[in-house]
């Protein structure tokens, strides 16, 4: 089983370096995707909406290509559960807004599909982050 | 699990940075302050600039949706009465000048006023197109020294 590991870093890694390089790509796309989400105070959008998407990509590099791995885990774990939540908050308010996670690439749409697919991506980064944390007290490299 | 703290916070910064950096030599940079929302234009307003313009044109049909008294005391010269307390009845005195795509211009008196607003909502259910309220429209064009009128005609 020493290969399931590696294929979950690849795969939730991977996901975020997409996810990350797609929003860099149309920073101003994601600015009203963040805006319509309606969590944050107005003048703040544009800052989250130019620092979130490397916040991605580098957290999801990092765990592709296995450095610091505990670290790329937590960041990676915090980062779905902000998103689970602002999903959430966004559908149970009923609002008809474009998901945004992956740039613009994908017009999906805030929905079951979307919360779905964070808590895979967050099931994911929790176990990666237990595990590795377990391989920090032990004797593993 | 304070080493991956450490290192978290660590990628955080550097995402943050990064971010900042990059948006500055970005050729699809955005504002770092988001800039305020335009203001929402209401289609269904008109300014007093506008509606003085419109009033010049003689294009526009002014009509005051006060009681007709308050008419007689005065009103924006040229405007007709249409008081919508009383519409089905004073309606007919205005319709026959009246197509579908007139500029109208409905007003009352005060910022709070809701008689144009009233107006122009059942002008817009007969299917008059270009219906707008200009807000507080007898002070505003009486301070603003435009042309008035006094009387029961316009």
């Amino acid at each position: 089983m020493k290969w399931l590991p590696v294929i979950a870093r690849l795969i939730v890694g991977g996901v975020f370096v997409v996810a990350g390089a797609l929003k860099i790509l149309d920073p101003g796309a994601f600015a009203v995707d963040v805006a319509n989400f309606r969590m944050l105070p107005h003048p703040a959008v544009n800052l989250i909406a130019i620092t979130l998407p490397w916040v991605e990509l580098v957290a999801g590099v990092l765990m592709v290509i296995g450095v610091w791995s505990r670290g790329s885990a937590l960041v990676i774990t915090a980062m779905c559960v902000l998103f689970l939540i602002a999903l959430t908050q966004a559908l149970a308010r009923g609002l008809d807004v474009r998901c945004g996670c992956f740039g613009t690439v994908e017009a999906r749409k805030v929905g079951l599909t979307a919360i779905a697919q964070d808590v895979v991506l967050l099931a994911g980064a929790v176990w990666l982050l237990i595990r590795s944390d377990k391989t920090e007290n032990g004797n593993e490299t | 699990m304070k080493r991956a703290i450490q290192q978290a916070t660590l990628i955080v910064m550097a995402g943050i940075a990064l971010g900042l950096a990059a948006n500055a030599v970005s050729p699809k940079r955005i504002p770092y302050i988001t800039p305020p929302k335009p203001a929402v234009v209401d289609q269904n307003l008109i300014t007093l600039e506008a509606a003085k313009e419109l009033w010049g044109t003689g294009a526009g049909f002014f009509l005051d949706a006060r009681a007709p008294a308050d008419y007689a005391a005065g009103h924006i010269a040229l405007a007709f009465s249409l008081p919508v307390e009383a519409f089905d009845e004073h309606y007919n005195n205005v319709a026959p000048m009246l197509a579908p795509d007139t500029p109208v211009v409905a007003y009352c008196d005060g910022v709070e006023c809701e008689l144009s607003h009233r107006l122009a909502d059942r002008l817009r259910g007969l299917g008059y197109k270009d219906v707008r309220v200009l807000v507080n429209g007898w002070t505003a064009w009486r301070t603003a020294g435009y042309q008035t009128n006094t009387g029961t005609q316009p």
